[in-house]
């Protein structure tokens, strides 16, 4: 559905001083030991809690029922200009039961992983179902569930939970350090950690484990007029991603830091943007949040059944448009996967137990909406065999709802630069990073923003603008791209808080895009003049 | 998990007993909901969520860490301790750290509902049920959500401090849909007191806006005197006191910064009849009885008679500027009028009626510029009567900007949108001049 205003992780980042040193690995070691200290189950208890859930979810009559023990670990760290502003770690801790009982869903969760809490917990969850079979006017019904006995566990090379807390306030600081020193009045800096451990188990007699991690670097500066009174803030453009601490390092944050501060500087004297048609070229950076909300949400199966009417909405993209819809240009190829190497999507089983690495699927091809994303229970009301792996719960406290995969707009195969794309426009704007967003609840209308606009005249690139947002319907929009970069210009954003459901659940997901230029789109001037 | 006050106490105690820092901050939060969610006339994902979070904040002078946790054994806790302690001694130190307040005076609190904490899932069912029998009646489609919850959180310190709140929460929004997808109606808003929210009144709200939705007229974008019911005026709202805050208002960087340096407090920012504050012993939306570091929330006025009045001000700011703290609001009322909807309706030459927003987002956070989208009923005002729907829009308008432009007000009620900013809030249905909708939505 939507990504949350509030908790948008921003960034900027990145240091040379990448070295681990000694001190820090210990340290870093000595406070996993720590934690790990206090996982008191090892598999064979886990696995002994899920065979109680199981056991009992049967015995209640549940023709279905799943148990998901997970384990979040975290690290957050905010420095703003050259001052801690918080240190903390966290380890969140529980287990869900899920059942299916005469064709009705009920869950309950527990954080108190013991087997009389298991038990009891199940009760709840067969109690919950029951009281709820009077409004199911229609029963849930579900494909063969696959069955699955694996362990998976996300490729890494430095764990960010092995790198010390004094090493990253260190290179977080020196970030700040570069943009205050760049001319910034104000700068923030956060990195977020978090390590993902799932067991599942279900009653057709999958066990599966798996672990990941994500690390999500955010940071903005600031620069004030304090005359004129106006303010004017860039954002990082580093993304979150399911990564090591490795990429982490690999990021320029110091250089870039630098750089945000002048053109924050640079944004307050810019040309105000005339309002009109122009043709974009939007940056990657930019582009997978439209992606994001122009195609990743709109063929998401549960919304075109009504399942999300009251919250995330529905989608103009409806079942009878499989196969023959024109979303785009011929150049708009997008695929969905849970495969891609730092994608906070990639994952070897969905929440549902159904294997989702290398099960790769077109959702759009040559323009053409070919699949939407699917749980279980869902295909086959569109007449389709099964659930295609895109189940996630954010929560050891949350039902399993259809979320994305990693959704990406494939790179042209032709040669065609960033520059290329600038050559055949006339008039124009270049948009770098993402600013604010929105799209209606069917996908139709969206406005977004962004971090760096640049005039585009008789093919080069210009000065600054300010104050640009561009609005858009989503087929229009996509029917109007003419030219794509190739697949040296790819780059995988992602957002780690796209909101969904109800309670609402928090998921993290990636989009790979390339430059892209589309035609005559409106853009806004959003200065208000009227406010003081 | 719901932890009584003495139960709560105790583990604190444990807590702060194995505390080897110099100061330290307890702070445990626990839940147990029941929902029932349905779509489509049916059930869909009903859950009994239990949650419980533990955190510990560990101070060595002026160095500071945390940690939290969901473990309360014994093993769990003094880990929980070792490594807040751990993250602490590996921190710099913070030149703006405030050791922890000492005891505190609170309000007694007023949200909780006992008959509404032994809300079972049937009872739940039985009042979605006769909604979903109603709209499949009308050939609608229902969708919703009614989640019953209750909530204790605790703070405490080194420095003898210790506060316990807990409070019930109800949640129901519905929405009615017509199967052919032209016409959509919505209703929801929150209370503590299961017994006051009246689910089956806002069925029929949402199935009665569903059908007079239908096939919508498709307007032309502009300026336009808007009737803005309870839950958009939430959600700009909350938007709007989110940005409130002192430091950043003083550092140059606010809406609320002034031309030359300062703030603007004391200004007229907004028209004369707008008043906005917070109290937590407010009857209507009582809330939660303590603040940022453990101090008591308390009245505090945002907005009387169009003057800025207070910011959130951290203890930290407060004493650099040599300001009082003010703490951030547990609960929001904007003060209401006395015009009814039906008074509003009458006196619109031409105007639209909007039930809700979606998907709001900052655009500039110097005027706090906001866009976002109507949903689930639009209607179009003509001479003083509703004369057909109309199809939805994108908004482009600034609730700095719009509550200058405000004509009438009726009476303040509980409200929620789904921009909420987590607190209880109440506010006037408004009406309000000059809003502008800059693009046509084809959503419905």
């Amino acid at each position: 559905m939507r990504v949350n205003r509030r908790s948008f992780l921003r960034s900027v980042g990145g240091c040379a001083c990448a070295t681990l040193l000694p001190s820090a690995l210990f340290l870093g070691e000595r406070n996993a030991a720590a934690i790990e200290a206090a996982d008191k189950l090892d598999l064979t208890g886990k696995l002994h809690l899920a065979d109680v859930a199981l056991v009992a979810a049967k015995a209640g009559g549940a023709s279905y029922a799943d148990f998901r023990l997970c384990r979040y670990q975290t690290e957050y760290l905010e420095v703003r200009e050259h001052r801690l502003e918080e240190s903390s770690t966290g380890i969140s801790a529980g287990f869900c039961v899920r059942v299916l009982l005469d064709g009705t869903w009920g869950y309950a969760s527990s954080p108190l992983a013991t087997e009389d809490e298991v038990r009891r917990t199940t009760l709840r969850a067969i109690e919950v179902a029951k009281a709820s079979q009077p409004l199911q006017l229609r029963k849930f019904v579900l494909e063969d569930v696959p069955s699955h006995q694996d362990r998976w566990d996300m490729p890494m090379k430095a764990d960010p939970f092995l790198v010390g807390t004094d090493e990253k306030i260190a290179h977080m600081l020196a970030i700040n350090e570069a943009a205050m020193k760049a001319g910034a009045d104000y700068a923030t800096m956060s990195f977020a950690f978090v390590r993902e451990e799932k067991c599942f188990a279900s009653s057709v007699g999958s066990r599966i484990t798996q672990s990941r991690v994500r690390s999500m670097p955010d940071g903005e500066v600031t620069v004030v007029d304090k005359t004129t009174g106006k303010f004017a803030t860039r954002a990082t453009l580093a993304a979150p991603r399911g990564s090591g601490y490795d990429y982490i390092l690999a990021y320029d944050f110091i250089g870039e830091a630098t750089k945000a501060a002048h053109q924050a500087r640079e944004k307050l004297k810019a040309k105000p943007v005339a309002p009109g048609e122009y043709d974009l070229v939007l940056d990657p950076t930019n582009l997978f949040l439209t992606i994001h909300e122009s195609v990743g949400h709109p063929t998401e199966l549960d919304r075109a059944l009504g399942w999300e009417a009251n919250f995330a909405g529905t989608t103009f993209c409806t079942p009878d448009k499989l196969g023959k819809l024109r979303y785009g240009s011929e150049l708009m190829h997008i695929v969905a996967d849970r495969s891609q190497e730092g994608g906070l999507s990639t994952v070897g089983y969905d929440d549902d137990g159904v294997r989702s690495v290398g099960t790769e699927f077109d959702i759009i091809k040559d323009g053409i909406f070919l699949n939407y994303q699917t749980a279980i229970g869902q295909a086959q009301l569109i007449g389709q065999p099964r659930s295609n792996g895109c189940a996630f719960a954010d929560s050891w406290n949350s039902f399993p709802i259809q979320r994305m995969p990693n959704v990406s707009l494939q790179p042209n195969k032709k040669k065609c630069s960033l520059h290329d794309l600038f050559s055949e426009i006339k008039r124009g704007i270049y948009i770098v990073g993402h600013g604010s967003w929105s799209i209606d609840q069917q996908r139709h209308n969206f406005q977004f923003g962004g971090q760096l606009f640049y005039e585009i005249k008789d093919g080069k690139l210009g000065g600054m603008l300010r104050d640009v947002a561009y609005q858009g319907s989503t087929v229009e929009f996509w029917n109007s791209m003419d030219g794509i970069g190739d697949k040296s210009t790819y780059f995988l954003g992602g957002a780690p808080n796209c909101g969904k459901g109800q309670p609402e659940q928090t998921a993290p997901v990636s989009h790979g895009a390339v430059p892209a230029r589309f035609r005559q789109v409106t853009v806004l001037n959003t200065e208000r003049k009227d406010i003081a | 998990m719901i932890l009584s006050e003495a139960d709560a106490r105790s583990i604190t105690n444990k807590i702060l007993a194995l505390s080897k820092a110099d100061s330290c901050i307890v702070t445990l939060d626990g839940s147990e909901e029941r929902h029932v969610r349905f779509a489509q006339n049916m059930a869909t994902t009903n859950g009994s969520p239990s949650s419980l979070d533990i955190g510990v904040e560990s101070h060595f002078g002026k160095r500071s860490g945390s940690a939290s946790g969901t473990d309360l054994s014994d093993d769990a806790l003094a880990a929980l301790v070792a490594a807040a302690e751990d993250t602490a001694k590996r921190a710099p130190e913070n030149p703006e750290f405030m050791p922890p307040v000492g005891p505190q005076t609170y309000p007694t609190g007023s949200s909780f509902s006992t008959a509404t904490q032994g809300t079972t899932s049937d009872m739940l069912a039985s009042a979605i049920l006769p909604v979903l029998q109603k709209a499949q009646a009308r050939n609608l489609q229902a969708s919703g959500f009614l989640d019953i919850g209750t909530a204790f959180s605790s703070f405490a310190n080194s420095s003898g401090l210790f506060v316990y709140d807990q409070g019930t929460e109800v949640l129901h929004t519905v929405t009615a849909r017509t199967p052919d997808g032209t016409g959509s109606g919505w209703a929801g808003t929150t209370h503590f007191d299961f017994s006051k929210m009246d689910v089956a009144a806002m069925g029929a709200v949402a199935i009665d806006k569903a059908i007079r939705s239908q096939k919508p007229a498709r307007l032309e974008p502009g300026k336009y005197t808007v009737i803005l019911e309870p839950s958009a005026v939430s959600d700009l709202l909350g938007i709007l006191i989110s940005e409130f805050d002192q430091r950043a208002a003083d550092e140059g960087r606010s809406f609320a910064t002034k031309k030359g340096g300062g703030s603007l407090l004391g200004e007229n920012v907004f028209g004369k009849n707008v008043t906005i504050y917070s109290d937590p012993n407010d009857p209507l939306v009582p809330g939660a009885i303590y603040s940022d570091d453990g101090l008591p929330a308390q009245r505090t006025a945002w907005v009387e008679g169009g003057v800025l009045k207070n910011l959130p001000r951290s203890r930290y700011w407060a004493q650099k500027t040599k300001g009082a703290t003010v703490p951030s609001p547990t609960t929001l009322t904007m003060t209401g009028g006395t015009t009814s909807t039906a008074d509003m309706i009458k006196q619109t030459k031409r105007g639209l009626l909007i039930t809700r927003f979606w998907y709001i987002r900052e655009v500039d956070p110097q005027t706090v510029l906001l866009t976002g989208l109507t949903r689930d009923g639009v209607f179009l005002i003509e001479d003083g009567a509703i004369t057909r729907p109309s199809c939805n829009f994108r908004f482009n308008e600034s609730p700095v900007a719009m509550l200058n432009k405000v004509i009438a007000m009726g009476p303040s009620v509980r409200a929620y949108g789904e921009e909420s900013i987590g607190i209880p809030v109440a506010v006037p249905t408004l009406l309000v001049d000059g809003f502008t909708l800059s693009s046509v939505s084809d959503a419905v």
